[in-house]
């Protein structure tokens, strides 16, 4: 295989037809949200580009991401995008190993300085020298670090290298950091979720190959493309939410109904993804679909807003099974208790002022 | 029982209109808040798109936020630029060492029980200003802040989105937000205990009719039954 193929070549090479180059494009083109007016564009770039070299790092994580990414919806499409983006290293789905796959990312480094794209998956223990995630020989701090610095733009692949997801949950043992707090002064776009969903991933480094640059970001640094609504919002459920039909528990009719999980402390309402758009496995499901409240896994520290099955998170620092309520209700009891006891004073007072002048 | 010396008209029209604007609206918006947060009346029946029960809930919340945070600027502008000596913010000034003097320690001590006779206010003592600052002023900006904020989230990219997008990432994620939001609607119950207990105390101890003034307006300076 020639070092720098095209999409359209590799199409080519797999023995597709045009007209599945073309529907791989406007399919792509679409999910990204774009005008129908850019799908020239789209075409052009999988033509002409060479492919984008990408060296993908694993740090601390579950490999989650990547077992996502490799299932992305069409197999024939994954596999396309695996050879497109020329994926140069990557320790868990490379055949070298060792010295000899280090060697790799050094001469991907070097050759391509300044036009790789760096694909982080997992978080960055910081505590201690970075010694709780070795890479290597090396602490994985230094390889994202070194990895980064000649970098075009970076991919914080999920929940943890986006916003630290269970590594950096409360007490955060091995302060693990996601890699914005690493990295500084390039382009990140974070692709959160724990995994992210496959489409959503082939769908950024599409976009990423094909302008040359990230796609459009929220407040948050993710693709507005796919993180700009909420679950709740799209979700099928949602007319039960409005009617009011919650299910109360597992075990009960409505869950069975499929109404609407909110009171199950499903966090559809607050979480950023496209779960109830794209869904997940080729639009099998997702896990609303399948009867369970939506955890959030795509939120900045999920991890601590526990429990998953109540709306109200408990206030971690008063210990569990205090929450906004019980603290409010506290508050306002206290507040009557201290009227009550206030009262009782000026009561005593204006009696005794009152003694005192009768006398 | 000590003689009527003085009528004192102390809340205009326009005070009172807002203050019972905003005790319904907090009242309603309190209720509707709760009931948002745990929706815990039995379902309808009938299929669901027909029906909105849990919608009118959110629908009535954010109606009367909007008159809430209508009612608040109206009041905020009322402070700020009429004449209405016991309205305006002129005598308010927390950040000059001076406020925090003789009046402001005298009422606390008197609270306290710590002085015999009670400071007498025609308007809002100091404590009483600083309280209203901190639960009516800064917890309504909360509110009014985080609700909009949470309001624009329904649509991306919109008005609301852009003029109040940036508190959801000073509060981290959606789910803070809301959390924050539902913590601190607990200022209300809380402030009106307060609120309630220092009017009928001080209605009894002053005899001032401060509990009715807030529908008539007037306040009542009553001789002092010690001295008469």
């Amino acid at each position: 295989m020639p070092d720098k193929q095209t999409y359209a070549e590799v199409f080519q090479s797999r023995g597709l037809s045009r007209r599945d180059f073309l529907k791989f494009c406007s399919l792509t083109s679409v999910s990204l949200g774009l005008a129908p007016s850019l799908l020239p564009k789209v075409v052009h770039a999988m033509e002409t580009k060479p492919r984008t070299p990408v060296i993908w790092l694993h740090g601390l994580e579950c490999t989650c991401c990547t077992e996502s990414f490799i299932r992305s919806s069409h197999p024939i499409v994954a596999d396309v995008i695996m050879n497109m983006i020329s994926l140069d290293y990557d320790d868990t789905l490379s055949a070298a190993a060792g010295h000899q796959l280090e060697e790799v990312r050094r001469k991907i480094m070097k050759e391509y300085k300044g036009q790789y794209i760096l694909a982080v998956e997992g978080n960055v223990p910081t505590k201690d020298d970075g010694v709780y995630c070795m890479v290597g020989g090396d602490s994985f701090l230094n390889v994202v670090k070194e990895t980064a610095a000649d970098a075009a733009a970076v991919i914080a692949w999920g929940a943890c290298a986006s916003f630290g997801c269970v590594q950096n949950a409360d007490p955060n043992p091995t302060g693990a950091q996601p890699i914005d707090k690493i990295i500084s002064g390039k382009p990140i776009v974070k692709v959160p979720g724990c995994p992210p969903i496959a489409e959503v991933m082939t769908g950024v480094i599409t976009y990423v190959h094909t302008f040359g640059k990230l796609p459009e970001l929220d407040r948050l640094g993710r693709p507005k493309a796919f993180y700009s609504t909420r679950i709740h919002d799209k979700c099928y459920r949602r007319a039960f939410y409005d009617a009011g039909m919650f299910v109360r528990g597992f075990d009960e009719e409505s869950a069975k109904k499929g109404w609407c999980l909110y009171k199950m402390g499903c966090k559809g309402p607050t979480t950023y993804n496209s779960c109830s758009k794209i869904q997940w496995n080729a639009g099998t499901s997702f896990p609303i679909g399948s009867g369970h409240p939506c955890i959030g896994c795509s939120e900045p520290n999920f991890w601590d807003k526990g429990p998953f099955y109540t709306r109200l998170a408990d206030v971690s620092f008063l210990g569990t099974d205090t929450n906004a309520d019980k603290i409010g209700v506290v508050a306002v009891g206290a507040a009557a208790a201290g009227a009550a006891a206030h009262a009782a004073v000026t009561a005593m007072k204006k009696k005794h002022h009152d003694e005192a002048s009768e006398k | 029982m000590g003689r009527l010396i003085e009528e004192i008209y102390v809340w205009r029209l326009p005070v009172r209109l807002y203050h019972w604007i905003n005790a319904f609206s907090i009242a309603a918006l309190m209720i509707t808040g709760l009931y948002i947060a745990s929706p815990v009346l039995n379902p309808p029946h009938g299929e669901a798109v027909w029906r909105h029960n849990f919608a009118m809930w959110r629908y009535v919340h954010f109606g009367v936020a909007f008159i809430f945070t209508g009612n608040f600027l109206y009041r905020l502008y009322y402070a700020l630029f009429s004449d209405d000596r016991y309205a305006r913010f002129g005598g308010f000034r927390p950040w000059s060492p001076k406020w925090w003097g003789k009046p402001f320690k005298e009422q606390v001590a008197s609270y306290l029980f710590l002085r015999k006779d009670e400071p007498n206010y025609v308007g809002h003592n100091p404590v009483a200003a600083l309280a209203h600052f901190i639960f009516i002023f800064c917890g309504s900006t909360f509110m009014i802040v985080t609700g909009l904020a949470m309001f624009a989230e329904n649509r991306p990219g919109g008005f609301l989105d852009a003029a109040f997008g940036w508190v959801l990432p000073l509060f981290g994620s959606s789910y803070n937000l809301h959390y924050a939001h539902h913590i601190v609607a607990w200022i209300f119950p809380f402030y009106l205990i307060v609120h309630l207990y220092a009017v009928f105390r001080h209605d009894i101890v002053d005899r001032t009719s401060v509990t009715s003034s807030i529908i008539t307006g007037y306040k009542h300076k009553v001789e002092d039954e010690a001295a008469a």
